[in-house]
């Protein structure tokens, strides 16, 4: 018991290093799993980034949908990105983040359009932000958002 | 033209590697980098150490020993006298002017600080049994001034805090993991430098009691509510059950004989 409260900073530090990589991977396989099915069952409404141009009479309707995420990382991943500062190269643990952010928000987006009843949207853009000024900071954990936006057209049957 | 919508398999945007591999491989190379610069800044301080002059040592004992309240004690400087006047003639610490101190300090402790000060802990005098085993603790902190470690852990830390530094920064992160890696080697090599000093410490002793009675018998009494060796893994100092075995198999392979050891005169 002793050696455990002598190195307390260590004990917590192995603790939230475990429950990361526990909590995280979990998260991320459900996410995923979801992400997949999500994009099979919306595959028929198309997502181009081209301007796109129909004739006017065709159209029914044209709205700006958007669909936004924000995705945390978990202390492992800090962990690892960490240690990358160090040597330098890929930080493979955040890629399955923002690839995560990205796609959610691309389905979000795909979901909203549908319910206007579109099928398809133009001029698709994907933006990334970090949340929160303490994003880079040391002790604090920064969250990646993801955004994307475009026009959905509705046609005329 | 047809337009068929499939759903890609696979994905670019993610390498495959495993993170606990990852994690390895990063590992190792932190503690690779870590070892290697600490192997390197060992090299360095101990060469500025053996250049450092004695008066310099001084100088910043001075500056230490303002950090800790303590008194003169002629009852312990007669004792580290009797010491010093059974080194041999071309021993080192000739060249320093020792000074003893008592500080009123619950810690079982006694500190080597540069410029041949000593300071001992008014808790480590209570747990004193006889003359021989507060001889023996005098002459281990005899041992550290002859190895001059004080000055080489000084030197170590300053490296390590400058180095770790100036590679990333004050407040990062990076920095603060080398840190502790580095600590951890740290307490290795102070580990070392304690089992040297015990080493010093018996010859000491024998040469000055003709015996080496009482040199492990207040190791033996620390050893009693030490503990499990688990913890020591990353204490400064090791086990006292290990520093006895060393000891004894020292005093064993060198012959010293074990007399009467003197009860504690009672002016302390």
């Amino acid at each position: 018991m002793g050696i455990l409260l002598q190195n307390f900073d260590l004990v917590i530090f192995l603790v939230l290093a475990v429950l990361g990589y526990t909590a995280g991977s979990w998260a991320e396989k459900k996410h995923y799993r979801s992400i997949n099915q999500r994009e099979k069952e919306l595959i028929k409404l198309v997502v181009v980034t081209a301007e796109g141009s129909f004739p006017p009479e065709r159209i029914a309707d044209a709205a700006l949908v958007s669909g936004s995420v924000v995705v945390s990382i978990d202390y492992f991943k800090r962990l690892l990105a960490i240690l990358r500062n160090i040597f330098g190269g890929r930080i493979k643990s955040y890629e399955s983040l923002v690839d995560r952010a990205r796609r959610e928000a691309i389905l979000r987006m795909k979901e909203s359009a549908k319910k206007r009843g579109a099928s398809i949207i133009i001029n698709m853009r994907l933006e990334t932000a970090t949340i929160g000024r303490s994003a880079n900071k040391k002790k604090s954990v920064g969250s990646v958002e993801a955004i994307a936006y475009g026009t959905a057209i509705v046609m005329n049957k | 033209m047809k337009f068929t919508p499939i759903q890609l398999e696979g994905n670019v945007n993610v390498s495959k590697s495993h993170p606990l591999i990852e994690l390895l491989w990063l590992l190792g190379g932190l503690v690779l980098l870590t070892g290697l610069v600490f192997f390197i800044l060992g090299v360095t301080a101990d060469w500025a150490v053996s250049k450092t002059p004695i008066k310099i040592e001084n100088w910043i004992g001075q500056l230490a020993l303002n950090e800790f309240p303590a008194e003169d004690n002629p009852a312990l400087e007669q004792r580290l006298q009797a010491l010093l006047d059974s080194l041999p003639e071309d021993s080192a610490l000739h060249q320093y002017d020792f000074q003893i101190f008592l500080s009123d300090t619950e810690d079982v402790n006694a500190i080597a600080l540069p410029g041949g000060n000593i300071v001992v802990f008014s808790g480590l005098l209570e747990l004193m049994e006889s003359e021989n085993e507060l001889s023996m603790v005098l002459a281990h902190e005899l041992g550290h001034f002859a190895h001059r470690d004080h000055l080489r852990r000084l030197g170590r830390g300053l490296g390590v805090a400058v180095a770790a530094t100036l590679l990333f920064g004050e407040e990062s992160a990076a920095s603060n993991l080398i840190s502790k890696t580095l600590l951890t080697f740290q307490e290795k090599y102070s580990q070392d430098q304690e089992s040297a000093a015990d080493q010093f410490g018996l010859a000491l002793l024998t040469r000055s009691y003709g015996h080496a009675g009482g040199a492990t018998d207040f190791f033996s009494r620390l050893e009693e509510d030490a503990g499990s060796k688990l913890p020591y893994i990353l204490a400064s100092h090791p086990h006292p059950q290990d520093r006895i075995d060393a000891l004894n198999e020292q005093i064993k392979k060198k012959h010293y004989s074990i007399a009467k050891i003197q009860p504690l005169s009672l002016e302390l």
